[in-house]
């Protein structure tokens, strides 16, 4: 595996070297009952950056993603070992409440999911849930304006979220994942089902959000991550399929001159 | 294999930039023996054949354009297009730099020469070389060739500087050979460019396999 953190790149990634890592992966391996998929991952993932994971379908992204933020504990055969530090705390250690963590690492997935509510109670939901004391209805506006949807809402906030379109319905649940004040937001492919101008929005909405809170997000589209990303982290399968690190680095660098050559095979769609 | 038809266009293009860089090649050793020779047949179709170049060029520019939009390039494809359309540039200009000496040699007309041609043709001869080898470190990917190409600038350096002494010293002795010396100083100083632009081409090789954007060649002319 090759960093491109590594001596002689010190220089490029200086954000990467300055800036505590939000996310912390460290040899981190996965199973799924006594099957490997992932081996041996050690990523740091920058505070306050988008960074993208890239890799061939299968190759265990959505699994690290889920890792980051202890979604697979609900399935029954995972397994893992190494470590994942969140702000320098181990997130599998003695005493963390997994809960909590969703709250901290909130996730954005491939389908926009909103609960069949309204469109404020969509977003008032997890602050509820949580016993927030403050007002609801600034929490919301706030949330709303936040994930750029509050202008096309503002005047329907009790209709229902499922009457919005795909890419507004996405916007929500960014806004719901946002109302409980996350750290992270986790994304998976969170634009494989919306329209290019839906796409786009989104994609904005990310780098703006990226100000305040750190974006971690999976995507099959090179061209995405080349847009949306600050750094990237290029994920593959080895001989036995078991998904392994291949490189990381700043989303210029890997777009322009990657290191290893096989992320150069697969971003330019040579891969197999 | 994914992105076959791509990777024959990308061969397709390196092909004609190829046939371009030949192109200019002749039309540079054209234009020296056009001068050398007092052919003015042959510098006037040296001037006629730029239009080919250029057309040449733009067809080129075009074609990357193309791709660029219908197969969004990124990393080493990318940089090949960027290659490509810089070194078609600088291969345009070289042509014009052959032209401007094929018309010279016209202006000259029927005048001899003011001196033997004998260092002009040596500094021809190493601004041509430099550019074929520069095209075959493209076509080789070859950095270390490339790096050569950019170091045997020195030596078009040096004879520039030694011709455009020699001229002087005509021009000094003896005010009616300016006219002359000057068609000539010309001429060197056109072939001093090409080996420039030989050199620039050796560094869009340079980006093309290290991705690396080394500093423009600084020439002291
Ligand atoms: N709950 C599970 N039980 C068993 N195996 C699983 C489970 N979830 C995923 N896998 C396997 O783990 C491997 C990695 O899956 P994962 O969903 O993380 O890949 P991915 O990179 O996200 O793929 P895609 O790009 O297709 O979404 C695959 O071989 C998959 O079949
Ligand atoms: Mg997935």
């Amino acid at each position: 595996m090759r960093m491109a953190a590594g001596t002689e790149d010190r220089e490029r990634g200086a954000d990467l070297a300055e800036a505590a890592p939000i996310i912390r992966a460290n040899g981190l391996s996965v199973y799924y009952g006594t099957k490997q998929v992932l081996s041996d991952v050690t990523l740091d993932f920058p505070s306050n950056k988008v960074t993208a994971i890239i890799g061939p379908s299968g190759c265990g992204k959505s699994t690290l993603l889920r890792c980051f933020n202890r979604m697979n504990d609900l399935i029954p055969n995972f397994n893992m070992t190494g470590q994942i530090l969140f702000d320098g705390v181990d997130l599998y250690g003695p005493g963390v409440d997994s809960t909590e963590i969703r709250y901290q690492v909130g996730m954005v997935f491939q389908r926009p999911n909103p609960f069949p509510k309204s469109i404020f109670d969509n977003v008032a939901f997890g602050p509820k849930i949580n016993g927030y004391e403050g007002k609801l209805d600034e929490l919301v506006e706030q949330s709303l304006r936040r994930a750029a949807l509050w202008e096309e809402v503002k005047d329907r906030l009790k209709s229902s979220a499922l009457a919005l379109s795909g890419g507004q319905q996405q916007r929500l649940c960014i806004a719901r994942a946002l109302a409980v004040h996350p750290r992270v937001i986790l994304m998976d492919e969170p634009c494989s089902a919306l329209d290019p101008f839906a796409t786009l929005a989104i994609e904005e909405l990310m780098r703006e959000l990226s100000e305040d809170y750190s974006i971690i997000i999976v995507t099959h589209n090179m061209q995405q991550a080349a847009r949306a990303s600050d750094y990237t982290a290029f994920l593959m399968g080895n001989e036995e399929r078991i998904g392994e690190l291949i490189e990381f680095g700043e989303t210029r660098q890997i777009t322009t001159n990657p290191e290893d050559e096989r992320t150069e095979a697969y971003i330019t769609g040579r891969f197999g | 294999m994914v992105r076959a038809d791509f990777d024959r266009n990308l061969k397709t293009l390196q092909d004609d930039l190829i046939s371009l860089g030949s192109m200019v090649e002749k039309a540079v050793t054209k234009s020296l023996i056009g001068l050398k020779n007092r052919d003015l047949q042959l510098s006037r179709q040296v001037v006629e054949e730029d239009d080919y170049i250029d057309q040449q060029r733009y067809q080129l520019e075009e074609q990357c354009i193309d791709l660029i939009a219908t197969q969004q390039p990124i990393a080493i494809d990318l940089r090949t297009l960027m290659a490509v359309l810089h070194i078609a540039t600088e291969l345009e200009r070289m042509g014009d730099y052959a032209e401007g000496i094929a018309k010279i040699s016209i202006m000259m007309g029927d005048e001899p020469p003011l001196k033997p041609l004998i260092d002009i043709p040596r500094m021809a001869e190493k601004a041509t070389t430099m550019l074929q080898h520069s095209l075959d470190a493209l076509v080789n990917r070859d950095e270390a060739a490339a790096l050569e190409v950019r170091n045997a600038d020195d030596e078009v350096d040096d004879l520039y500087e030694q011709i455009y002494r020699e001229l002087l010293t005509y021009m000094i002795d003896d005010p009616s050979t300016i006219q002359r010396a000057t068609y000539l100083l010309w001429v060197a100083h056109d072939l001093e460019r090409i080996a420039d632009r030989a050199t620039n081409i050796a560094e869009r090789v340079i980006f093309l396999v290290t991705g690396r954007l080394t500093g423009v060649n600084v020439s002291q002319y």
